[in-house]
């Protein structure tokens, strides 16, 4: 009993500490007292990382129940608080977690079509996805919903969240060198939503 | 096979980012000085990389709290419970998942009888009338809640299961051995799903992914026995 007052203690005091001295969008408070079971501070850490773990989790997801798990981050985040060990920035820690927590839903879809690949094509008639063709005028947050799986993961990490190839090659167990060969592939996917051809134009 | 301009233009994205070796990086930029190709793809990979660290962050259209809030007493109490889960192999749900699990389960034992009975392969199952003995009614008798409903609902499935095994065993003879074959594949990938589902939940009880996961997976093995049990009846 001691013991754990001890370390929830420790704990608060790193975590304020850490937050005192870093520049984070959220009261230095807030997370030792989420820690604690404050749900009004959990609240506040809530609204104030919801925008960058939402855009985070839609982006890397294209979308696809970015709602059901933003909330699943930020439930996971409850239970792991007092893991919280304030070596890095609360935002960093959060950013972190929850790109665990969509890779492991990644895992799981892959294994379940993997076992009920038979199933699908036998039994079931599924309606094909309609999709939007020939719209010109996609905007890049389309166009990056659109990259395949690997490549939209790999460049959301590295481009947008700033991972280097190695920690995303952790992340994700594959190597740098297919990190860096899938970031290329989105890059050269996306600049054409950036630049459309379009040379007679160009120089009039 | 990729020609040698493409190897090349492989890299932009490395050179841009310094990831390439000092003398890479001074061969590959006397090679775009000399390529008008390159010249051009760089500005535009550069662009895109500029263009993705500045994207705004927005949040989502409605707010999610409320779904969040309503998990967190469930989950600080998940964190302490799921070894003693383990052997009664029960799992907790929500009420809209319970309600909504326990009539689709009235619906299939229902159907499954109906149709063993009537032997019309082709009608729907019949509106809910008669399964007066609802979770609901099941659960009020029980002292301990979630656990109990969570045993309702096993109790449920296995029973609808165990109907539909039964119809179906009855008219085997009737299947082709390729469908037989197919089914018994169909069944045993969903079977190892529901496992895997089962294993994933007891160290995480309260993921909402998972829970729902568990309850598509056994209503889809539910769909499966159902239009087998269906197929057996109409040959």
């Amino acid at each position: 009993m001691h013991e754990r007052s001890l370390r929830t203690e420790a704990t608060l005091l790193r975590a304020q500490t850490t937050l005192t001295a870093r520049s984070t969008s959220e009261p230095a408070d807030d997370v030792a007292l989420a820690a604690t079971g404050d749900v009004r501070a959990f609240e506040r850490l809530y609204r104030a990382n919801l925008p960058k773990v939402h855009s985070l989790v839609r982006r890397m997801t294209a979308g696809r129940d970015a709602d059901e798990l933003t909330q699943d981050v930020f439930v996971r985040v409850w239970q792991k608080l007092a893991t919280f060990r304030g070596d890095s920035a609360f935002a960093t820690w959060l950013h972190r977690l929850a790109v665990n927590v969509v890779i492991e839903r990644f895992r799981t879809e892959a294994t379940r079509r993997q076992r009920h690949y038979d199933g699908e094509d036998i039994f079931e008639m599924l309606p094909a996805i309609a999709t939007r063709s020939g719209d010109l005028a996609m905007d890049f947050e389309s166009a990056l919903a659109k990259l395949p799986d690997g490549a939209r993961q790999i460049f959301v990490l590295h481009d947008v969240q700033g991972y280097k190839h190695q920690e995303i090659a952790d992340l994700l167990e594959i190597s740098a060198g297919t990190s860096k060969a899938q970031l290329h592939r989105a890059r050269m996917m996306l600049r054409r939503h950036l630049n459309p051809p379009n040379p007679n134009q160009a120089s009039e | 096979m990729k020609d040698a301009h493409e190897q090349i233009i492989e890299q932009l994205s490395d050179y841009i980012d310094g990831e390439l070796s000092p003398s890479a990086h001074a061969e590959l930029e006397r090679h775009i000085d000399a390529c008008a190709e390159c010249r051009t793809v760089v500005p535009e990979l550069r662009a895109v990389k500029e263009h993705a660290a500045s994207l705004p962050n927005t949040p989502p259209g409605a707010d999610l709290w409320d779904g969040v809030a309503a998990r967190l007493s469930h989950a600080r109490t998940a964190r302490v419970t799921p070894l003693r889960r383990r052997a009664q192999r029960t799992f907790a749900f929500t009420m809209p998942q319970l309600a909504a699990a326990g009539i689709a389960l009235m619906v299939v034992s229902g159907g499954a009888v109906w149709l063993a009975e009537r032997g019309d392969p082709r009608a729907d199952f019949p509106a809910v009338t008669a399964s007066t003995t609802a979770p609901s009614a099941n659960v009020a008798a029980g002292n301990a809640e979630h656990v109990d409903n969570a045993g309702v609902i096993d109790a449920h499935y296995d029973s609808a299961v165990d109907d539909l095994e039964r119809t179906l065993d009855r008219g085997r003879d009737r299947l082709d051995p390729e469908t037989i074959r197919l089914l018994e594949q169909n069944l045993e990938a969903i079977e190892k799903a529901i496992d895997q589902c089962r294993r994933a939940l007891d160290a995480d009880p309260a993921n909402t992914y998972l829970n729902n996961h568990l309850a598509a997976t056994r209503q889809r093995k539910l769909a499966l026995l159902r239009r087998a049990t269906a197929l057996t009846i109409g040959s």
